[in-house]
């Protein structure tokens, strides 16, 4: 894969292979353009701790510069659910700042982006969909980046 | 033709004069700042550092990839505050020895 984003995801890869913190797994990442991770959220009992959550990561020639795109996987085998959270739709689109234009660095990481989603989780009171989930998976036809999420509760 | 090292000898080597505590690596391409970024095939002038006015380093293209995109607003990508070039102290470091590896035959 050309431009930027083949080298630094070599070495993010070579270091993921190694070492990740808890409950973040590696599951593939056949061509450097898309992995997968496993989550598992630990000590919230919204999540039952035998739970894991699939993120599927889309890189662009131009990752790090642009951010990767993020969202998490319906699946039967293995079972995969979407997690119950107030900013994550039902098709699995996270509605979280660090993954849109405004929020993105280049200084951010695969691991990195797991963390943030994985305490993201970890910190959730409510066991709910997004206001507008079942319209806005209905009518999304636009990729996750492409979407100008409204941050309507920054406390959750 | 093929050739293999089986030893060398460094005569010097050379170091960016970057402030104190940075980092060893670029934080866009992760590569050291004695490397290249992704995009360059030889390290030193070629590629050189830009030092922002908050201290943080970066491979000049790197930054400068980001600061052309979109989403940068200009920003610094490790601490959000404007990105500008330091100047005074020698924007670009010059190499303080300048020479290279000569390696043994």
């Amino acid at each position: 894969m050309a431009g930027m984003s083949g080298k630094r995801l070599q070495k993010e890869l070579a270091k993921i292979q190694g070492v990740l913190p808890p409950g973040i797994s590696l599951v593939s990442a056949e061509d450097l353009r898309e992995w997968q991770m496993d989550l598992i959220v630990p000590d919230n009992p919204i999540y039952p701790p035998d739970e894991k959550y699939r993120l599927r990561f889309h890189f662009s020639t131009n990752y790090p510069i642009e951010a990767p795109e993020v969202v998490f996987m319906l699946l039967s085998t293995p079972e995969r659910k979407i997690p119950m959270h107030p900013h994550i739709y039902s098709n699995g689109i996270i509605c979280l700042d660090l993954l849109d234009k405004q929020g993105w660095s280049p200084v951010h990481n695969v691991e990195s982006v797991c963390i943030s989603i994985q305490s993201m989780l970890a910190s959730n009171t409510k066991a709910e969909r997004p206001p507008g989930d079942a319209e806005f998976v209905r009518s999304n036809r636009s990729r996750p980046r492409d979407i100008n999420f409204l941050y309507h509760d920054p406390t959750v | 033709m093929k050739v293999t090292f089986t030893a060398y000898h460094a005569v010097a080597e050379w170091k960016w004069d970057l402030p104190e505590d940075s980092d060893d690596t670029c934080g866009i391409c992760r590569v050291q700042f004695e490397g290249t970024c992704a995009k360059c095939k030889y390290p030193g002038d070629d590629c050189p550092i830009m030092i922002g006015e908050c201290t943080h380093c970066f491979h000049m293209h790197c930054i400068s990839d980001w600061l052309h995109s979109e989403s940068s607003q200009g920003k610094c990508p490790m601490c959000r505050q404007p990105f500008n070039q330091k100047v005074a102290e020698a924007p670009a470091a010059p190499l303080r020895t300048p020479g290279g590896v000569a390696a043994g035959s």
